[in-house]
C-alpha cells in the first residue's frame, strides 16, 4: 500500500444532500487506510439523471463542469457505482464526436474509481479491520455489477468484517426498480420492483441491507420505511467505518 | 427476380458502399484452418475404442433428452428389439399396425419382413421415386403412395448420416428413398445407425460438412435436418410435454462396428 | 396493419401488475429460463468468449449484407427455389398472396414467425379467403383466443392451463381438462388434420447461410418440419438481416440461440432448407419461395448508432431476465416484439414518437445485455433513442417530446452549474419539505410532478447540512 496518496472525493449528489454521513464514513475509511483525502466543494452532480432521460445537451454541460473541477485530481473516488459508470463510460458517449474532449474524459475516467474497487483493486486491501454486530444482506447494484463488473470487491470487504453475519437474499443482483426518472414516470412498475426487492430483503432475515449505491438504497429505504420494517439500509462505507476504530 | 436490384442497392447505400468500401473480401471462408484440418483428421482416424466412448456419451445424454437408447448392438438383436417395440406399442391414430421404413441398405439388412411375430403388421418402404419416361407409374403417383403409407404408419424407421454424441443430434438428408416424413409423421421414430457414424459434437459435424471433400461434393441437399430428441413443447405453463406435433418417442439403436 | 402506439404501455402495465395469475406466470418463466441460459453460457466448451466472437460474426454479416444476400439468392435459385425481395410490408404480403393464388392455395399451416406478425400476413391471407392455422402450440392458443403473442418465443406464456382448457373446450369441442399433456394432445390432434390437408406451409427463417444457400428453421415441436415437408408449397419469410456468411459461424450462433431461447444446447429440430424437393425424392414441397423483407431495416442499417440491433436473432433471452418485462408482461409493448428487444426494435420499425413510452420505460439495469447470447448492447440503444426523443431527430423524423421535462432539466442545469445557487435551492427545499406529510422522519407524500414516488414508498428528506458544508466546516476547523 502506498503511503499518503492523495484521493479526491467525487460525492454522488444523493449522498451529498441526503446521506452526508455516508461520505463522512468514506473519508474515515480512506483516512484510516493512510490516505490524504480532499474534496472540491464546488461539485454538484455528474449529469447522470439528465443523460438517462435523453437530455444529452444538459448532461454535456454537467460533464464539462465535472471535468473542470476534477481534471487536476490524481485519483478520484466515489461512493456510487452508477456515478462512476457515468464518468468512466457515458462521458465518452457524450463526447464521441469531439476528439479533444473525448481524450480528456477518457483520461479522467481512467482515474475515477468506485469506493470498494479502489480499496480492493488499487490499494490491494480486503480487510479494513472493521467490526459490526448484526446480520447483513448485500444488494448488488446494476450499474456497479453489470456495467463496471464490480461485485467481488464489496463482497470481499463485507466478508472480512468481524462479528458480522452475511446472508444472501434471493435475486440479490436483480434491479431494485430505481432507474432515475423512471421511478417517478413509471412509478407503478418501479414500486412493483422495489416491493419484490424489499420482500426478498426481509425474507433473508437480515437487520441491514448494504450496498454501494445510495440511489438504490434510497429507493429500498423508502419502501422499507413505508412498510414500517425495522431493516436498515447502510452504505458499505458506513459498515467499514462504523466500528473499525472503536 | 423483380425488386432485387433496387433492394440490394438500398442496402449498399445504407452501408455507404463506394470507393474504398466494397465489403470484406474474406467474408466467405475458402480454406480450412489448421485446427479444422486437424479436427478432420481426428474424425477420420477415430479408433474403435474412442467410438465406444462416444456411445457411452450418448447413453448418458439420451435420458435427459427423452431418447430411448437401446443396448442391442448387432443387427439380429436390434431386429428383435424393433419387433418387440412394434408389438408392444399401440397406434395413436387408428387400430391397424403399419410401419414405414426408409429404403436403406442397413435397414434392409434387419430383415424385419422375416420376423414371424410381425405377421399382420404391414411393413412399408419409402422406395425411390423414379417417375420419368418409361416408368410404369408417374413420380406424382409414387409420391402420393408414399405419403399415404407414411400417414398410415405409427412407427417410422430410419437411419441417419451422422450422430453427434454430445447433444445426441441425428443428421438426416433428403435423398431418394429417404423420406423426410418417415422421421416426422409417425408417432414413434426408430433410428438405427452404425457406430462409424458417431461424431463427438456439432463442431465436428459442421467441420465435416464444410471441409470434407466428399461432403462438399454432396452438399447439404435441399433439406438437411438435425434431430435431437422427440418432439416436445413447454407452451402451456412451461410444462414439458413430449409429442407436440412430431414423434412422441425416439428410439435409438447403434450397430457396433465390424471387428477389424 | 402495423399501427403501433405506446400510449397503452402504462395502462396495460398497471393492469398486468395487478393480475396475480400473470405475475406468477412471469415469475415462473424468469426463474426457470433466466438461470438455465446463464448456466449454459458458463459451461460453454469454447468459454464465454464465444459470445463476443459470435457477435463479431453477426456484425460482419450485417456489414456485408448486400454481398451475403446476393450469394444466398443465387444459391437458392441454383437449388430450384425462387427468391423475392420485398421493400415494404405490403410488398411482402402481396408476393405471398400471389404465390397462393398461383398454386390455388386454400389452406395454410404456419410455423411461428415474427416477421409475418410484423407485416400482418395472417389477416391478409384470411381476407383472401384462405384458412390459416398457426401450428406452434403457443401461437395456436393465441390464434384461438384472438390475442397477440406476449413473448417472442413462448407466445402464450400469459395463459394458464385453466384458461387454455376453457379455450380448447369452447373452440375445439374437446372435454375440459387442465392437464397440459392432454391439452397438448388435443392440439396435436386438431393440427395433425391441418398439416395433412394444407397446401401451403409458411415459416420464418432463424438464420440463413449465404455460402450454402439455405435457410434454417428451429423448433422443438416439429411443427416447422411438418409445415416444410407436407404441403406442396413452402414459403419462407426472412427479415433481411437474418443471415450469416458460412457454416462454421452458423454452428456457433445456432447453439447460442438455442441457449438463449430455451436453455438448450441445440433446438430439438434444426432444418436447413435450400429449395424444393428434388425430382426423385419421396416427399417435400414441389415449390420453395423465399421472401426477403426490408420493411424499415435498411434505415436501421444506415444508422451506425442502431446497426447493432440488426445482429439480434430474436431468441427472447432478454425477456427472460428483464425486471420490467417480468412485471408488465408482453402485451404492454404493443407489437409482436416485446421486452427489451421490443423496446428498441418497435420504435425503430414503427416510429420513435409512436413508441415513446417503450424507449423510456426501463431502468437500464443491463440484465438484457448480460443475458443476450450475442451481448447486444440494448441499454446503449435505449439511451440513444431517449436522446432522439428529448432533443428531436430529423433523420428519424422524431419530434421532441413534451417541453416541460426539457424545461425542467434546463432549469436544473442552471442550478447545478454553480454551487452557490445549488446550495440556495437545497436550503429552500430543506425548509419546504417540512410542510410535507412525514412518517418516522421520512417524507410520506411528494407534490406533483414527483408524487409517483410516494404512492407506496417514502423518501429520505434533505439533510440539514450537505456533506460539502460539513466538509468545509471540518477543513475550516483544522486550520
Ligand atoms: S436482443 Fe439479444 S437476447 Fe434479445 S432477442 Fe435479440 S438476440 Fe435475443
Amino acid at each position: 500500500m502506498q503511503k499518503k496518496d492523495n484521493v479526491t472525493l467525487f460525492v454522488q449528489c444523493i449522498v451529498d444532500t441526503m446521506y452526508p454521513e455516508v461520505a463522512e464514513s468514506m473519508v474515515d475509511v480512506l483516512e484510516g487506510l493512510g490516505l490524504h483525502v480532499d474534496c472540491p466543494t464546488e461539485q454538484t452532480c455528474c449529469g447522470q439523471p439528465a443523460f438517462n432521460a435523453g437530455h444529452q445537451q444538459v448532461a454535456r454541460a454537467a460533464a464539462e463542469k465535472f471535468i473542470t473541477i476534477f481534471e487536476g485530481a490524481q485519483t478520484i473516488v466515489s461512493p456510487s457505482g452508477s456515478c462512476v459508470n457515468m464518468v468512466r463510460n457515458h462521458y465518452q458517449d457524450l463526447f464521441k464526436d469531439d476528439p479533444a474532449m473525448l481524450a480528456r474524459v477518457k483520461a479522467i475516467g481512467e482515474r475515477t474509481f468506485e469506493f470498494t474497487e479502489y480499496i480492493v483493486d488499487v490499494l490491494g486491501v480486503e480487510d479494513v479491520g472493521a467490526r459490526f454486530n448484526g446480520k447483513v444482506t448485500y444488494h448488488a447494484s446494476c450499474h456497479l455489477n453489470r456495467f463496471l463488473h464490480i461485485d467481488r470487491q464489496p463482497r470481499a470487504l463485507l466478508a472480512n468484517i468481524s462479528d458480522m453475519t452475511l446472508v444472501e437474499m434471493k435475486d440479490a443482483d436483480k434491479c431494485c426498480g430505481f432507474g432515475g426518472t423512471f421511478a417517478v414516470k413509471f412509478s407503478e412498475i418501479s414500486e412493483a420492483l422495489v416491493e419484490d426487492k424489499v420482500n426478498n430483503i426481509i425474507a433473508s432475515g437480515a437487520d441491514v441491507v448494504a450496498g454501494c449505491d445510495m440511489g438504490c438504497l434510497m429507493n429500498i429505504e423508502g419502501m422499507l420505511s413505508r412498510k414500517q420494517s425495522p431493516v436498515k439500509v447502510m452504505h458499505i462505507a458506513e459498515l467499514l467505518a462504523g466500528k473499525s476504530y472503536e | 427476380m423483380p425488386g432485387r436490384t433496387e433492394f440490394i442497392q438500398t442496402i449498399g447505400k445504407a452501408l455507404g458502399r463506394g470507393a474504398g468500401n466494397a465489403g470484406d473480401a474474406d467474408i466467405f471462408t475458402t480454406t480450412a484452418s489448421l485446427e479444422q484440418e486437424a479436427l478432420l483428421a481426428r474424425i477420420k482416424t477415430r479408433s474403435a475404442a474412442e467410438r465406444k466412448q462416444l456411445r457411452g456419451v450418448i447413453e448418458q445424454v439420451a435420458g435427459p433428452l427423452h431418447i430411448d437408447f437401446h443396448p442391442e448392438d448387432n443387427l439380429d438383436d436390434i431386429a428383435g428389439a424393433i419387433g418387440r417395440l412394434i408389438l408392444e406399442k399401440d397406434p395413436e391414430w387408428g387400430t391397424e399396425k403399419s410401419v414405414v421404413r426408409w429404403d436403406h441398405p442397413l435397414l434392409s439388412r434387419l430383415h424385419l419382413e422375416s420376423l414371424a411375430e410381425l405377421d399382420g403388421v404391414t411393413l412399408h418402404t419409402t422406395d425411390c421415386v423414379s417417375g420419368g419416361q418409361g416408368a410404369k407409374v408417374s413420380a406424382a403417383a409414387q409420391r402420393s403412395a408414399i405419403r399415404e403409407n407414411v400417414e398410415a404408419s405409427f412407427i417410422g424407421i430410419t437411419s441417419a448420416d451422422y450422430l453427434a454424441a454430445a447433444t445426441a443430434t441425428l443428421v438426416m438428408r433428403s435423398r431418394p428413398g429417404h423420406a423426410r416424413s418417415a422421421s416426422l409423421v409417425p408417432s414413434i421414430h426408430i433410428v438405427v445407425i452404425e457406430e462409424e457414424k458417431l461424431l463427438a459434437n456439432l463442431e465436428e459435424l459442421y467441420t465435416l460438412l464444410k471441409w470434407d471433400p466428399e461432403e462438399q461434393a454432396q452438399g447439404l441437399t435441399n433439406c438437411l435436418s438435425l434431430i435431437s430428441g422427440p418432439s416436445k413443447t413447454g407452451d402451456i405453463e412451461l410444462v414439458m410435454v413430449h409429442g407436440a406435433h412430431g414423434p412422441r418417442e425416439l428410439h435409438l439403436f447403434i450397430v457396433k462396428g465390424e471387428a477389424p | 396493419m402495423s399501427e403501433i402506439t405506446s400510449a397503452e404501455y402504462k395502462k396495460v402495465a398497471v393492469d398486468s401488475i395487478a393480475d396475480p395469475v400473470l405475475q406468477s406466470a412471469l415469475e415462473s418463466l424468469q426463474s426457470r429460463l433466466g438461470p438455465a441460459t446463464q448456466n449454459l453460457y458458463q459451461n460453454l466448451p469454447e468459454g464465454q468468449e464465444l459470445r463476443k466472437t459470435a457477435h463479431g460474426y453477426r456484425r460482419k454479416a450485417i456489414d456485408n449484407l448486400d454481398i451475403l444476400l446476393e450469394a444466398l439468392a443465387d444459391n437458392v435459385e441454383k437449388n430450384g427455389g425462387t427468391v423475392h425481395f420485398a421493400a415494404t410490408d405490403k410488398e411482402a404480403v402481396d408476393i405471398c398472396l400471389n404465390i397462393a393464388r398461383d398454386h390455388d392455395v386454400k389452406k395454410v399451416v404456419k410455423g411461428k414467425s415474427m416477421v409475418t406478425e410484423e407485416i400482418g400476413l395472417n389477416h391478409a391471407l384470411e381476407e383472401a379467403g384462405i384458412d390459416v392455422a398457426e401450428t406452434d402450440l403457443g401461437e395456436f392458443i393465441i390464434q384461438l383466443a384472438d390475442e397477440k403473442p406476449t413473448h417472442i418465443v413462448a407466445p402464450a406464456i400469459h395463459k394458464t392451463r385453466q384458461q387454455v382448457g376453457k379455450l380448447f373446450s369452447e373452440k375445439l369441442g374437446t372435454p375440459y381438462t387442465e392437464d397440459p399433456p392432454t391439452l397438448t394432445f388435443d392440439a396435436r390432434k386438431a393440427l395433425r388434420e391441418k398439416f395433412l390437408t394444407a397446401d401451403m406451409g409458411i415459416t420464418g427463417c432463424n438464420l440463413a447461410c449465404a455460402e450454402t444457400g439455405h435457410i434454417t428453421t428451429v423448433s422443438n415441436e416439429g411443427n416447422i418440419r411438418m409445415s416444410t415437408t407436407l404441403p406442396k408449397v413452402h414459403v419462407a419469410f426472412m427479415g433481411m438481416e437474418r443471415i450469416v456468411a458460412n457454416l462454421e459461424e452458423q454452428q456457433s450462433i445456432l447453439r447460442l440461440m438455442s441457449m438463449g431461447a430455451a436453455g438448450q444446447q441445440i433446438g430439438g429440430y434444426v432444418s436447413y432448407i435450400g429449395g424444393p424437393a428434388a425430382e426423385n425424392h419421396c416427399d417435400g414441397p414441389q415449390a420453395f419461395h423465399l421472401i426477403i423483407v426490408d420493411n424499415g431495416r435498411s434505415k436501421i442499417l444506415a444508422d451506425e448508432e442502431f446497426r447493432e440491433m440488426l445482429c439480434c436473432i430474436r431468441c427472447g433471452a432478454c425477456l427472460n431476465v428483464c425486471p420490467v418485462y417480468g412485471k408488465i408482461g408482453g402485451q404492454a409493448y404493443g407489437s409482436a416484439y416485446s421486452g427489451p428487444v421490443g423496446a428498441v426494435v418497435t420504435p425503430l420499425l414503427f416510429g420513435v414518437n409512436n413508441a415513446a413510452d417503450l424507449c423510456t420505460g426501463e431502468t437500464l439495469c443491463g440484465a438484457c445485455r448480460q443475458a443476450c447470447p450475442l451481448e447486444i448492447n440494448l441499454p446503449r440503444m435505449l439511451l440513444a433513442l431517449r436522446a432522439k426523443l428529448s432533443e428531436g431527430d430529423a433523420k428519424w423524423g422524431v419530434q421532441p417530446k413534451g417541453k416541460s421535462e426539457k424545461l425542467m432539466f434546463e432549469a436544473w442545469q442552471k442550478i447545478i452549474k454553480r454551487r452557490k445557487v445549488y446550495d440556495l435551492f437545497l436550503k429552500i427545499g430543506y425548509v419546504l419539505q417540512k410542510i410535507l406529510p412525514a412518517q418516522d422522519g421520512m417524507i410520506r407524500r411528494l407534490p406533483f410532478p414527483f408524487n409517483g414516488w410516494t404512492n407506496n414508498r417514502n423518501l429520505k428528506p434533505l439533510a440539514a447540512k450537505t456533506f460539502m458544508q460539513r466538509w468545509k466546516e471540518r477543513e475550516g476547523g483544522k486550520q
